[in-house]
């Protein structure tokens, strides 16, 4: 191990209403392989978007190679040797190889391409990493951890000596990932750093020489991965105080309301079963991609079922369509309200009354605007919404009032059940108490509440039961009064296919 | 105190949404006119007025039809060859002696048909709008021709004399009944669109499809409905072509989708689909209509008529593109805690 290629100091970085890292300071070896841990949202993402020049730094200050730099921007931090290979791969799937890996920067005489250049030189640097990749092969073509691999060769292609590597093996089969293990150990011996972000702590073993963990945008640890065991790290991970205040009230559980029964619906909903009860709240625990989403969408109709029998109060409801859903009482506030929960040219009003229009309309279809004006108007009352009118324009809110509109629209109606998807992301602290208040009044009410989230402490803090999804599946249930971070983490990383990793070499 | 309430009326009627627009489009439409009186001393005169107003329905109409497609983000060029297919159809019919009665409603099942297909297509087989109607554009050209074996048709006759009464050169209450069909059409759907569940969900897949149907909105029965809707306007503009020349022609309506799409987008309806106002399409088929009739007044010639038109076609999307430009920037900076959180 050589010297300091990256050293980060004091780092501060703040977004409207949250303050995504506080004093964190980051160094980087030549020749090692660092690996960058945290819960979701524990500013790992936005530390390595900083270090690639896509955020600017609010304080602190960055050394890279020994010099001080400053106004780093994603051009500037390519030139510099950095390169980052994210999560969702960045390529054109219609292009060759070799035009993705030049691209952007194709090499040219008198305005004509050099095709064949480029090719030789993508072929070089392809050997390089042992790869038996045809350059002039359509990207779209390839397996997907070859197309990793390219995603790596465009990196190298710049002579990048730092690599950030964003959940590089979530998409790949274990030989695969074997294969890029390999390739990681050589670009270690070539002198490069590698930057190593994954929610699978078992890998680690594999590649890790340094951890770094990272906690609420806090610099939290950082040691010698042959210095420490995998429980420490994770009492790192999670070891947080629950500064966040979570309500909870009590309520006797009542009658069986929905009960869940050998559902699949594609690679990411396999065989779930399950049952929600009157009166209590069910958090779904799990990494991202554990088929959570998928499953709630599965239930609401939103996506098509492979099999499976949905009952509600006892008797089995055909749900093929989220209407069908609507109808039987079953209402789900989808994850990501700009592309799925709001429509952003609407305005409030008409976004709120959007899934209840049967109940505002005669049966001419006629809009009856006086209920739509109360409705809505009720709604945002009910929920303490602030804006000027409700005929403005939802665009126009902030985070914690549009997700409160998403909200809005759903409990106008009466239900049964209803499902939240991640429903405090991206909202402040006062904004999320009035949410879980919110989850709270509908468990008085009898209503049963299924509520899927990433963020542990939450899920501790509201649930009274909760289920822990992995790759699709239900890997572990408990009461609230034997769940743990630990367990729940335990359950969410019981990969079934890719448990058995290769020993290292 | 008063002022003050004037004030705030004024300036709540604005904020509704799509308001602005029309009212911009509106003063542009006040100064073509008095423009154009300046310019030729009988462009008020009482006949050029009716004409004027004559020549402005079938725009308005098919414009009608394309703002519905529009408004859902989907778009319509099947809509000039169905106004060629209805006047083909409805003609051959009358002249093999089928009363005009019948063959007005066989003519308009048949139009509502191409409607239904491009729904169908759009929504349901997720063939890209454009690729879409741009088929269905070049069958129902195809169709209008075969009808009567590639010829235009011979005179309708005297016992559809009612028939182009009806459509074009009778008159109601002193205004031509074309005139008074445009009005009750668009009453009628400004109605469907501005005052129905149906309306609502039309605006709302325009707006955002994954949000609607997560909302239990039937995207497919709602696609479908627009289309009809924009075949069904088509139809009636067919009709009327074949009432004005007593014939059917089989290059009628050549290019009036282009000129639907003109209407509307004038008007400040979002060529991106979920915004926009019915009622800034008659503003925009008047400009339309405002445009060739002042300037045939005027006496320029037709170039310099297409010119012009197109000019201000190309700048009135302009202002609506770069008012959105400008707006989503400040969103942006409003949007970056939501990624934060979901950052990894």
């Amino acid at each position: 191990m050589g010297e300091y290629l990256v050293e980060m100091d004091r780092i501060c970085k703040s977004f409207p209403g949250v303050k995504a890292l506080d004093d964190v300071s980051f160094r980087l070896k030549s020749g090692e392989v660092l690996a960058l841990l945290g819960e979701n949202g524990a500013g790992k993402s936005t530390l390595m978007n900083v270090l690639s020049g896509v955020y600017q730094k609010d304080e602190g200050e960055i050394r890279l190679f020994g010099k001080t730099v400053e106004d780093l921007n994603p051009k500037k931090a390519q030139e510099l040797g950095i390169a980052i290979i994210h999560q969702e791969m960045n390529l054109c799937r219609h292009l060759s190889v070799a035009e993705n890996i030049f691209l952007g920067r194709e090499e040219s005489r008198c305005g004509v391409l050099q095709r064949k250049d480029m090719n030789r030189r993508a072929a070089e640097i392809l050997a390089r990493l042992n790869l038996d990749i045809d350059p002039a092969e359509a990207v779209g073509n390839l397996a997907v951890s070859k197309q990793q691999m390219v995603e790596i060769a465009k990196a190298l292609s710049t002579d990048a000596r730092i690599l950030i590597m964003d959940e590089p093996t979530s998409a790949l089969t274990m030989s695969e990932i074997d294969e890029l293990f390999q390739i990681i150990r050589r670009l270690k011996g070539d002198g490069c750093g590698i930057v190593y972000i994954s929610h699978r702590l078992e890998e680690l073993q594999n590649i890790a020489d340094r951890v770094q963990i990272m906690r609420d945008g806090r610099y939290i640890a950082s040691m010698n991965f042959a210095d420490t065991t995998m429980d420490e790290i994770i009492a790192n991970m999670v070891g947080r105080e629950i500064t966040e205040k979570f309500p909870r009230i009590s309520c006797p559980r009542g009658e069986k309301i929905l009960e869940v029964r050998n559902l699949n619906a594609g690679k990411m909903v396999r065989d779930i079963n399950f049952d929600l009860f009157a009166g209590e709240i069910v958090g779904i625990a799990g990494l991202l991609g554990a088929g959570r989403t998928e499953t709630t969408r599965a239930i609401f109709g939103a996506d098509p079922k492979d099999s499976g029998q949905i009952l509600l109060d006892g008797r089995e409801v055909v749900i093929r369509r989220p209407i069908d859903a609507i109808r039987g009482g079953i209402m789900l506030v989808p994850e990501d309200r700009r592309k799925d929960g709001l429509c952003i040219k609407l305005s409030v009003q008409s976004n709120i009354s959007l899934p209840n229009l049967d109940m505002l309309s005669n049966r001419f279809g006629v809009i009856d605007r006086k209920k739509e004006k109360k409705l809505s108007e009720k709604s945002i009352q009910d929920l303490n919404i602030k804006l000027p009118s409700s005929t403005v324009n939802v665009a126009t809110l902030s985070g914690g009032n549009q997700q409160k509109v998403v909200v809005a629209k759903w409990l106008a109606r009466n239900s049964r059940v209803v499902m939240f998807d991640e429903p405090t992301r991206g909202i402040d602290v006062a904004a999320k108490v009035e949410i879980y208040n919110l989850m709270n009044e509908l468990k008085k009410q009898g209503i049963g509440v299924l509520f899927v989230s990433s963020e542990m402490p939450e899920i501790l803090g509201i649930s009274d039961r909760i289920l822990v999804m992995c790759d699709g599946k239900i890997t572990g249930e408990m009461e609230i009064g034997e769940a743990s971070q630990d367990l729940i983490l335990k359950y969410a990383t019981t990969f079934d296919t890719k448990s058995g990793l290769p020993e290292a070499i | 105190m008063e002022t003050k309430d004037r004030q705030n009326a004024w300036k709540r009627f604005m904020s509704i949404r799509g308001v602005g627009q029309v009212v911009t489009v509106t003063a542009g439409l006040i100064v073509l006119c008095i423009v154009f009186s300046m310019l030729s001393s009988s462009f008020y005169s009482e006949r050029n007025v009716g004409n004027l107003l004559r020549q402005i329905a079938p725009i308005l109409i098919i414009g009608i039809g394309q703002a519905y497609v529009l408004i859902t983000g989907n778009i319509d060029l099947s809509i000039g060859s169905v106004v060629g297919m209805s006047c083909m159809i409805s003609a051959t019919l009358m002249t093999k002696g089928v009363a005009p009665f019948a063959a007005t409603m066989i003519t308009i099942l048949i139009c509502l048909g191409v409607g239904v297909l491009n729904g169908t297509l759009v929504a349901k087989c997720k063939v890209p709008p454009f690729i879409a109607t741009l088929g269905t554009m070049t069958i129902a050209r195809g169709v209008a021709q075969i009808v009567n074996n590639n010829y235009n048709t011979d005179a309708i006759g005297d016992s559809a004399q009612g028939f182009r009464n009806l459509f074009y050169y009778g008159k109601t209450l002193g205004l031509y009944n074309t005139i008074w069909i445009a009005v009750i059409l668009f009453l009628a759907f400004d109605f469907l669109l501005g005052k129905t569940r149906t309306g609502r969900h039309i605006y709302a897949i325009g707006s955002n499809m994954e949000a609607a149907k997560l909302s239990g909105v039937n995207s497919v029965n709602t696609t479908v409905i627009v289309y009809v809707v924009s075949a069904f306007c088509a139809c009636v503009v067919g009709l009327i072509t074949c009432a004005i020349a007593g014939m059917g022609t089989m290059d009628a309506g050549n290019m009036y989708e282009m000129y639907a799409v003109a209407a509307a987008a004038i008007g400040g309806i979002s060529t991106f689909g979920g915004e926009g106002l019915l009622v800034g399409t008659v503003v925009g088929a008047s400009i339309w209509g405002v445009l060739q009739n002042g300037l045939q007044f005027a006496g320029a010639p037709v170039a310099i008529r297409n010119i012009v038109i197109g000019t201000i076609v190309v700048i009135s999307v302009l202002l609506d593109v770069v008012i959105r430009k400008n707006k989503p920037r400040k969103k942006a900076k409003r949007v970056l805690p939501v990624q934060v959180g979901s950052a990894k």
